[in-house]
């Protein structure tokens, strides 16, 4: 397993490679840069082309496109992240400051949705064709279905303006100090962002545990006198669990990229907000850093889900 | 080819006399767009009182031409009231090919653009024209700014028909200057345009710039070189807990003499007087050259030189104590305050002024007001050419600084009261080129009302009373800025929360929503931010 490992992680740096020097292509390919986005339209006309050059020229727009993207790829191996064009900022920074806050809504949403989305699944799996797996099914299918900015909306006007429990947006406000301070402007996004991964795992949860129920070894366990708890939890569910599994890790990196529209909607300083901003500025230090490291993300749970699948299923052997 | 430019040539000196031109009624070139009569069935053909009362909800004023109501705009101009019937005589007459199709550009993103090049495309098609329409995205000045090498007779190097955008004006000259000689993308060169945008530009006497205005409007208004559609407004909202205890009103986007330092607030359940706001930084506080007042936090921080009115013309000093115009316009003096300082206790130094001065000439994006009384500055060209180290024409003596100017400009007391100086101590080793990229910019120390407390980038920064400010402390405790763009996309949710309690919005389809809130009172502002569709008159490679 440890060969399979090293091989992995040598192969995920190519990859990486690869699809960042594609993410930059298509930032060149798009029009304008960063300057022009600095700009008022409605200016355009009254600005010194001289000066805008001048401005090109420090930022190192001025450069061909593969010295750019060279330059971009050799700092980075060294640890530089760079600035960000707009502001000046040390991409670093942007992203210490930015990424817990998506990490802690993304983690809420994946803790709660396992949980929740497990348990149903299995209720639904157990009790198939009954009351309850019909209304649990229909649910899945509007939480799978219903956009996250409509929940997001509706949970706003409910929660937060008629009911007045929740505050509208934001991570804190002034004088916010614990985890504890700031968990009212956390609920309302952490679930919303939930729900339709609970959908999703409930759904798949169902489907996995009913095709081991169906199994041959789960005729034997009973036929041993086990009881019936046992026999769904320790030998149905833990087969169960391997596509669980599977789904639940290939989320962890769309949770990260994926919370942009939560982000907007509540107002979270995550880092899928800040990539939606420096997509618009066409800001691409910034831009590359967050693409890098959702693909870093995706290939890394790609990895850590064979690995469980490995660890939890004996009939998976890695590398074979 | 030289007859058919003398003839080019001489139709647009002809069209330079209005009352010619009325009466020429032909195309100057194989563009029928360069038909008057053509631009003028376009005008008659829209409806635009009825597109402000849908898509704008009654949220905007019809435009009869280009400046904003007031004692600078004529009141005979022609109104080219809808009337379709006199559209399609228009076209008849001018023999209008209505297999031909036209390219209209625009590069606002809002769903009421949207809409309003639908019902444009609509109007057009009611009287045979028939229009398409399309976003221009990423580099937007090189598709619709990018002038012709000919001037006179182009062809253009801007490929639309139309072009849908606006001239949000600090000077009323901006509405105009575009007409100098080669300044036009889109508008062969009308020679006695460009004596006016010349005369204009030349003087500080408002009655002789109000004769030019009133010429240059007859003159567009007649030839319908531009169609203005609209005056946009901008309101401003309060909560019943703001008192602004007899402040003026006046055009947030700009600096003027708002007395927020005088301002009140109902304190909250735990008895702290705290206003709440939007427009707070995502990444960074943004250079106040650029915008000016458009983040209302720059003008919370930041004191200007002079102060303006709330119709943003200059009315006394703000840091300046005592300042003056020469006879001849070209020399600008005024003196500090006494012991003004920044919010670090440092005091603001004539050094800090020379330096801001020059910077701002330097940093690429300082508003085009600013920048051209900038460089009008003797010794500016060597200055930011990197030739000279130092800007020639501004000295200090004491606590007055005395501004020499090459050539007159008509704005130097407009733009020294949008100009907020910077203390250039935190500035030592960084090139205005780059200015907003200056670590300076994620906890700005200014001079103005209020401090910046706490910055906590995309979520909120907070503000504190600047004790001991020069026109007396503040009395609203804190202010808490949660950060959104230009236009707040969360505004009316933040509004019902009660988490706005100041701001201003130009998103029509914001203001009902407001006005709905039962605590929120909204306050129409009109300001010089005309909506207009510019017309390409120029043979193009399209046409």
């Amino acid at each position: 397993m440890l060969t399979y490992i090293i091989r992995r992680i040598l192969i995920l740096i190519p990859m990486a490679f690869v699809i960042c020097f594609l993410v930059y292509l298509g930032l060149e390919l798009t029009p304008g840069d960063a300057v022009s986005h600095m700009i008022n339209p409605d200016a355009a006309g009254s600005m010194d082309p001289r000066q805008l050059e001048a401005l090109r020229q420090s930022l190192g727009l001025g450069q061909p496109f593969h010295v750019r993207f060279w330059s971009w790829f050799t700092n980075l191996i060294q640890g530089n992240f760079g600035y960000s064009m707009s502001g000046g900022v040390p991409i670093s920074n942007i992203v210490a400051t930015r990424l817990p806050a998506t990490l802690e809504l993304a983690a809420v949403a994946l803790v709660f949705s396992t949980v929740i989305g497990s348990i149903l699944g299995v209720v639904s799996a157990l009790q198939r064709g009954s009351k309850t797996d019909s209304v649990l099914t229909v649910i899945g299918m509007l939480g799978v279905s219903i956009p996250e900015f409509f929940f997001g909306l509706v949970a706003i006007l409910v929660f937060a303006l008629n009911l007045g429990w929740f505050p509208v947006g934001g991570r804190s406000m002034p004088g916010y100090v614990t985890l504890w301070d700031r968990l009212p402007h956390l609920v309302m996004p952490a679930m919303v962002l939930s729900i339709m991964l609970t959908a999703g795992v409930m759904r798949y949860a169902r489907s996995s545990m009913l095709d081991a129920l169906s199994r041959d070894f789960i005729k034997t366990a009973r036929s041993k006198g086990l009881p019936e708890w046992r026999v769904n939890v320790l030998h149905g569910f833990r087969v169960a669990l391997t596509p669980v599994v599977v789904l639940i890790g290939f989320r962890l990196p769309v949770l990260i990229g994926g919370s942009v529209i939560i982000e907007q909607v509540f107002q979270w300083p995550g880092i899928g907000n800040e990539f939606i901003s420096a997509v618009r500025s066409q800001d691409y230090p910034v831009v590359m850093t967050i693409a890098l490291l959702s693909v870093m993300a995706v290939l890394v749970a790609s990895l850590i889900v064979d690995v469980l699948t490995a660890v939890i299923d004996p009939r998976v052997r890695l590398g074979e | 080819m030289h007859m058919k430019k003398l003839i080019a040539l001489g139709l647009a000196a002809l069209m330079t006399t209005t009352s010619i031109s009325a009466a020429l009624s032909q195309p100057i070139n194989e563009n029928p767009l360069s038909d008057p009569r053509v631009r003028q069935a376009i005008a008659y053909a829209i409806d635009m009182d009825t597109i402000i009362e849908t898509i704008f909800e009654g949220q905007a004023v019809r435009a009869i031409g280009m400046l904003p109501d007031g004692p600078n705009k004529p009141t005979d101009l022609i109104h080219y009231d809808y009337d379709p019937d006199k559209a399609r005589a228009l076209l008849a007459e001018a023999g209008w090919d209505s297999s031909r199709e036209l390219d209209m550009v625009y590069y606002y993103t809002d769903q009421a653009t949207a809409d309003l090049m639908a019902a444009l495309q609509a109007y057009l098609a009611d009287v045979g024209i028939t229009m398409n329409y399309r976003l221009v995205e990423g580099d937007v000045a090189s598709q619709i700014s990018v002038l012709p090498d000919d001037p006179v007779n182009g062809p253009s190097k801007v490929t639309w028909d139309f072009l849908y955008g606006a001239r949000a004006a600090l000077a009323l000259q901006e509405y105009f200057n575009r007409y100098a000689y080669g300044l036009k993308p889109m508008i062969p060169n009308i020679p006695r345009m460009n004596e006016l945008v010349a005369k204009v530009n030349g003087t500080t006497d408002p009655e002789v710039q109000r004769e030019g205005y009133f010429e240059m409007e007859h003159i567009i208004n007649e030839n319908v070189y531009q169609i203005p559609l609209y005056y946009q407004q901008l309101y401003t909202y309060e909560s019943d807990r703001l008192h602004r205890n007899d402040a003026p009103y006046g055009n947030e986007q700009y600096n003027y003499n708002w007395g927020v330092e005088n301002w009140t607030i109902d304190p909250d359940s735990a008895g702290k007087g705290v206003l709440y706001t939007n427009a707070g930084p995502a990444q960074f506080f943004e250079v106040p050259w650029q915008n000016l007042g458009i983040w209302v936090q720059n003008k919370f921080a930041f004191d200007t030189v002079l102060e303006a009115d709330g119709s943003l013309t200059p009315i006394g000093g703000e840091m300046a104590d005592t300042y003056e115009v020469s006879e001849d316009g070209l020399t600008f003096t005024f003196t500090l305050k006494d012991g003004l300082t920044w919010h670090d206790g440092e005091p603001i130094t004539t050094e800090d002024i020379i330096w801001s001065i020059g910077a701002a000439a330097k940093y690429p994006v300082t508003h085009p007001v600013l920048q051209s009384t900038f460089k009008k500055i003797e010794g500016s060209e060597a200055f930011i050419s990197g030739e000279a180290e130092t800007l020639a024409g501004v000295t200090a003596e004491g606590n007055t600084i005395t501004i020499k100017f090459s050539t007159l400009d008509p704005n130097v007391l407009l733009t020294f009261s949008q100009f907020a100086p910077l203390p250039s101590k935190h500035f030592d080793g960084v090139d205005p080129v780059t200015l907003q990229q200056a670590p300076f910019w994620q906890k700005p120390i200014g001079s103005g009302p209020f401090m910046i407390d706490e910055v906590v980038m995309n979520d909120y920064t907070t503000l504190v009373p600047f004790e001991g400010y020069h026109k007396g402390t503040p009395k609203i405790e804190q202010i808490i800025a949660r950060p959104s763009s230009d236009n707040d996309g969360n505004l009316i949710v933040n509004a019902q929360a009660a988490k706005a309690d100041f701001g201003y919005t130009k998103v029509a389809g914001d203001v009902p929503a407001l006005e709905a809130l039962d605590f929120m009172n909204v306050y129409p502002i009109d300001i010089p931010y005309t909506r207009m569709l510019w017309i390409n008159q120029f043979p193009h490679p399209t046409n």
